[in-house]
């Protein structure tokens, strides 16, 4: 039963941990590090895992998790995650190609414009980019379909302002 | 034309996003992380544990000592005033155990909208119970305070023999005054800390969700 349980986390981290990071890079502000707010979002996984009643896709879930820790982090709510060692066992590789690739520039602008967006709109930034449809980031973020595309219209123009100028 | 151009831009971004290299390799060791996470939760559960205890047993401690004062001190207002401070303690106990009782639920599976709802009702009852702390504890706990020192008459009118007692009363009016201007100053201190953790901690952060919420209609 344990090793289940187990192997299903470990399946959940390994399918989403990537996601989990670039919405941790998204929302931390210091003192926080992402690898802070990452840490805290596997652990709150880790914990509510036992609740998961499979009504919604795991992906769905992990995704409410991990937007709210970090907006809660954001805004300071949270404290559990500040001034607490890291876990020895979560390892942060450094990328080979660093700043100088352009892909790695463009990368930064894009992150630089949607930290400029607020919290509400970086997440629906956040999974419109991870290529969910409307429908799921309904679920996830509690909007309408409707209300979402309406937002995301503007949201996609004041990121289009925000980014073609950096990458004259 | 153009709606392909915006496509494209689009398909873009999330190439971009999906494909940098600037987000690390990410190495887990899950057994180990696992073990390291469950030791987490027990040192978490126990900090709160410890916590808890603490809040309760200053209350615990009062009830004690004024159950005593109860028993030992005659005179009939010090009696009453010890009565009302048990009250109080086993009041301010309550609302501790309800007030978490409140926050336990942490709310991280619901919606983002919903999410922001429960957080902001919770903060709503912390201002409220700051409110409470600054006013509603600390004018009664002084009420009752003046009620027990105003009560304190000569232990010889009553026959009563208590060798700390004797030494220290009957207190002069003058003394009196002092120790009740000395508490003043306490509660109006203890009033002051409570503004300002309201204003300068939960305020803020409630401000904060209401813009997210207002921004979310928008």
């Amino acid at each position: 039963m344990t090793n289940t349980f187990d192997r299903e986390f470990e399946d959940i981290l390994e399918k989403n941990k990537l996601k989990i990071f670039r919405i941790c890079k998204i929302y931390a502000v210091n003192p926080i590090e992402p690898q802070d707010l990452f840490q805290e979002v596997i652990l709150q996984i880790w914990i509510s895992l036992g609740k998961y009643q499979g009504k919604s896709t795991i992906d769905t879930w992990v995704y409410k998790i991990a937007l709210n820790v970090c907006m809660r982090s954001k805004m300071k709510l949270n404290r559990s995650n500040e001034q607490t060692g890291r876990f020895e066992s979560i390892h942060f590789l450094a990328a080979e190609n660093q700043i100088d690739h352009s892909d790695d520039l463009k990368f930064k602008y894009l992150q630089e414009c949607i930290k400029t967006l607020n919290s509400v709109d970086a997440s629906l930034m956040v999974l419109h980019l991870d290529d969910l449809p409307y429908k799921k980031i309904a679920v996830i973020t509690g909007l309408t379909e409707n209300h979402i595309a309406v937002k995301m219209k503007r949201i996609r123009k004041t990121l289009m302002e925000c980014i073609q100028p950096k990458l004259i | 034309m153009h709606s392909a151009k915006i496509n494209m831009r689009e398909e873009d971004l999330k190439n971009i996003w999906n494909n940098s290299t600037q987000v690390p390799e990410i190495s887990i060791d899950v057994h180990s992380l696992i073990d390291e996470m469950n030791i987490k939760i027990s040192s978490l559960q126990k900090k709160i544990r410890l916590r808890d205890i603490r809040e309760i047993a200053a209350s615990i401690i009062g009830i004690i000592i004024y159950s005593y004062l109860l028993y030992e001190v005659p005179f009939p207002l010090t009696k009453l005033a010890s009565i009302l401070s048990i009250l109080w303690f086993i009041t301010v106990i309550l609302l501790f155990t309800k007030s978490r009782l409140d926050n336990a639920e942490n709310g991280l599976l619901l919606s983002v909208q919903e999410q922001l709802v429960q957080q902001k009702n919770l903060m709503c009852k912390q201002v409220k119970l700051i409110n409470l702390a600054a006013y509603w504890y600390s004018i009664p706990s002084f009420i009752i305070n003046l009620i027990f020192i105003v009560g304190l008459e000569s232990p010889s009118d009553y026959s009563w023999t208590n060798k700390i007692a004797n030494s220290v009363l009957p207190l002069s009016m003058n003394m009196k005054a002092v120790t009740l201007i000395g508490l003043v100053f306490f509660y109006a201190f203890i009033i002051w800390i409570n503004k300002r953790a309201l204003s300068r901690d939960l305020k803020p952060i409630l401000a904060k969700i209401v813009l997210i919420q207002t921004s979310i209609k928008e």
